[in-house]
């Protein structure tokens, strides 16, 4: 490294860019297209956008002249470095399907060495904080790993403050502290650059410059001093994250709805959000496919929705709502830092001139309350470990349909085979990616984990589900696989069970009643409780019968409508054990069905005593990725496919049941 | 024989924590029948002859969609009260009681109950509370039921 700084005149700037070149590097940096600055890819130092700088203000970016000679004297370009370490598109697999046999691959593209120059102190911050995100859980993302490591950063520190920043206030900038290769402080007659790595400080090296005389040192840290005066503290963020969980109410959200276009500008400008669904084509005869990543936002009306039209967050309110406090309040529990770097791209690029600044102190002003945190956020708080998941993303399994089995006119359960060893070493409540080629790849629950297999209970509802519940023995899919955390069957050791299932819940539940059943004497009194639309919808109906006629199990059901035909109970599902003798107390629970229906579950079963830890449920979420990093099933401070879909009723605190969270 | 009316009754939800003295007058207006399956109970828009408690069996109430047919819009088991329009003045059965399998029930006769509670506010303040959350809990019941949580429909795959 090259500790002390060294000076490196404008005319030689050039010579910088040779050196990275020479490095087998391409340089991306700063340049003006169509009216602004974007980072893009340079053949040399006259695509900098010398002489110019960017007015910004809420809902306006205009480029102004500035009569200087600087390179670098403006402050964030229009696009943020995303756009390179997590790109607009990723392709994922490729997939080929003939009959009945299947093969999907992954697609592995081997990143491109390149140098990000002109990287600013609060990009810095968000290249860390994305990092973080991506990086996340035992797996992280492939992708996003391998495009980071082959970049080399310069960053140049600011030497102007924009109408828009806001960093001082996040703890960002102005001034690089680290995340760099080399860094730059442009004065009028050239640079003072040093070198914070070891790679930075061998290409520094390379250039031979002289020592930075002190008064260039000094000059260089009074400019960046002048930028935090100017910017201030227009964001005091102490507590910001408390005071934001108690204000998930506020009248404000709804008010700022009705300003915001949920146009997504604000995302897909964010230096760090990463929210992605994944993009299905295909040939037109349906034998090849392939599946990309795309960046989305959660501000796309569709961002939250799952089977059955059900949308979690509908409203422009929630989404605006999910966005300002996954930035400032969630993350903060996700990812142990803030999820905005004060950048203001996302001020200056709303359409409408949305604040978020204005916003924040609108919602969370300074002597807001900090009101109790409406999750736990910890092991001692009561909050389970998250799921240890040992599959990568990128391992796709080929299985074959033995048989084909229709549980009820929609629902069919696929029995599989396959001698992979993670699939079969799934865990009850785990649930499995399935792709068919061409078609999108839906988080399916395993209903039977097999020495020799798994069974997938399928409800046919689109064209991907509806292709899969149609294959017949022989043919193959693709899995990808376990994934999300499991019903803590131990729970119930020595304790009374308690299982209520509704609908199509009852296939994620079967794995734990065979779980339950293999070792029944581990547990104490073991009741199930089935509900169903119809007699025509219920599930698994002569295995359950089967069941019934075990002298260690109690088993009851109950349908919601029925013709006379029907000598089976009406209603819903509480009623078969609202008024039960037992002693909820001594049992653990699990539960899995609408949402709806476990609230009113968990209501029926905390009043007969069920204690909330001991209250397991599985929730439905548009689980897109797997593996918590695409965003769309974030619910609070929980990713579900990754978190979950397994919790405790005690863990999801408020959460549970919310609407529009 | 009251006596006896007494510790059924007092086996049920509905009774389960009632006072002893007001279960025994209870008992003393209750008339004990037993329904073969099939059996109507209650008539749709007929006036209840009477309240009763389920003591054990199964009711289906229905509801006759013309067109149609009949459907049962929910069941009453042990412990669950019918005919509860008995308890309002000049009202018919608000559906068709039918017995799914051989159901033994503990009735009340529609005068005689509304007599005694008219006479005696303890005996009232007693039973209109419980006939109150048996008549919400078929409430919670029916709005759950009108979401029809468990139908299918599109989903984006």
């Amino acid at each position: 490294m090259t500790a002390t700084p060294r000076f490196l005149p404008r005319a030689e700037l050039d010579r910088l860019f040779a050196v990275l070149t020479a490095d087998g590097r391409r340089v991306l940096g700063p340049t003006i297209v169509d009216g602004a600055i974007v980072h893009d890819e340079l053949a040399s130092t006259a695509e900098l956008p010398v002489g110019w700088t960017a007015d910004t203000a809420p809902g306006s970016y205009r480029l102004r002249e500035t009569g200087r000679e600087r390179a670098f004297d403006y402050n964030v370009g229009v696009t943020s470095w995303k756009r390179f370490t997590h790109p607009p598109i990723v392709p994922l697999t490729r997939g080929r399907r003939e009959g009945g046999k299947v093969v999907v691959e992954s697609v592995e593209e081997t990143p491109p060495r390149v140098a990000f120059v002109g990287v600013r102190a609060c990009e810095l911050a968000a290249l860390r904080i994305q990092d973080r995100a991506m990086r996340a859980g035992p797996l992280g993302d492939a992708d996003h790993v391998a495009r980071g490591d082959a970049a080399l950063v310069v960053a140049v520190e600011c030497a102007t403050a924009a109408g828009t920043c806001f960093c001082t206030s996040m703890g960002t900038g102005p001034e690089v502290t680290d995340g760099a290769d080399i860094v730059l402080s442009e004065l009028d007659e050239g640079f003072v650059i040093r070198s914070t790595s070891e790679a930075g400080g061998a290409l520094v090296d390379r250039l031979q410059l002289r020592s930075a005389e002190p008064i260039e040192s000094a000059r260089a840290v009074a400019q960046v001093t002048a930028v935090r005066d100017a910017i201030g503290d227009p964001v005091p963020t102490e507590g910001l994250s408390a005071k934001l969980r108690a204000a998930l109410d506020h009248p404000r959200w709804a008010e700022v709805a009705q300003r915001c276009l949920a146009c997504a500008n604000c995302t897909l400008v964010c230096p760090t959000c990463f929210c992605t669904s994944v993009s299905v084509a295909s040939d037109l005869d349906g034998v090849e496919g392939t599946t990309a990543r795309n960046w989305d936002s959660c501000f796309s009306a569709g961002f939250g929705r799952v089977a059955g039209d059900a949308n979690f967050r509908p409203k422009v309110k929630d989404r605006y709502r999910q966005w300002l406090t996954h930035k400032f309040s969630t993350w903060w529990d996700q990812f142990g830092s803030t999820g905005c770097v004060g950048c203001g791209r996302c001020i200056a690029w709303c359409p409408v001139g949305i604040d978020v600044r204005e916003e924040l102190m609108a919602i969370a002003p300074l002597d807001a309350p900090e009101g109790p945190i409406p999750w736990p956020l910890s092991p001692d708080e009561g909050r389970a470990p998250a799921a240890l998941a040992t599959v990568a993303p990128a391992v796709h399994v080929t299985a074959t349909v033995r048989a084909t089995g229709f549980e009820t006119a929609d629902t069919a359960t696929l029995h599989l085979t396959t001698s992979d060893r993670a699939l079969l070493g799934a865990r009850p409540g785990q649930f499995v990616m399935v792709e068919l080629p061409g078609f999108a790849v839906p988080p399916i629950s395993i209903s039977r984990i097999r020495p020799d297999g798994l069974d997938l209970t399928i409800r046919s509802v689109g064209p991907a589900t509806a292709a899969l519940t149609s294959l017949t023995g022989g043919a193959e899919l693709s899995l990808r696989g376990p994934l999300g955390r499991s019903w803590p069957v131990e729970a119930g050791y020595g304790r009374d069970v308690v299982i209520v299932a509704g609908g199509i819940g009852l296939a994620p539940l079967r794995p734990l009643i065979d779980a339950i059943l293999a070792d029944r004497p581990k547990f104490g009194a073991v009741r199930l409780y089935l509900g169903a639309r119809t007699p025509r919808d219920r599930l698994f109906v002569a295995e359950m019968n089967a069941l019934a006629g075990r002298a260690d199990l109690e088993i009851d059901e109950i349908v919601d409508r029925a013709g006379p035909e029907w000598l089976g109970r009406v209603g819903i599902v509480t009623q078969l054990f609202d008024h039960a003798p037992w002693d909820g107390s001594r049992a653990t629970a699990f539960m899995c069905g609408p949402e709806r229906m476990m609230q009113a579950t968990a209501t029926t079963l905390n009043r007969l005593g069920v204690a909330r830890k001991d209250l397991w449920l599985t929730l439905e979420r548009n689980m897109a990725c797997g593996v918590g990093t695409c965003g769309h099933c974030q619910l609070g401070p929980f990713f579900v496919c990754r978190d979950g879909p397994v919790f405790s009723q005690a863990e999801l605190g408020t959460a549970f049941g919310r609407e529009g969270l | 024989m009251t006596t006896t009316l007494c510790a059924l009754l007092t086996q049920t939800w509905f009774a389960a924590d009632m006072p002893p003295d007001i279960c025994q007058r209870m008992a003393d207006i209750g008339e004990l029948k037993d329904y073969p399956a099939g059996a109507t109970v209650l008539q749709e828009g007929i006036p209840c002859r009477a309240l009763g408690v389920v003591l054990s069996g199964r009711i289906a109430l229905r509801l006759a969609i013309p067109g149609v047919g009949d459907r049962t819009i929910i069941t009453v088991d042990d412990g669950d009260l019918f005919g509860w329009s008995a308890l309002l003045p000049d009202a018919g059965a608000t559906s068709t009681g039918v017995t799914l399998v051989p159901t033994r029930a503990l009735l009340f006769e529609r005068e005689q109950l509304a007599a005694a509670l008219a006479a005696d506010p303890v005996l009232a303040a007693a039973i209109y509370p419980r006939v109150l959350v048996a008549v919400a809990r078929r409430l919670a019941a029916t709005r759950l039921q009108l979401l029809d949580v468990y139908r299918a429909g599109q989903e984006p795959w």
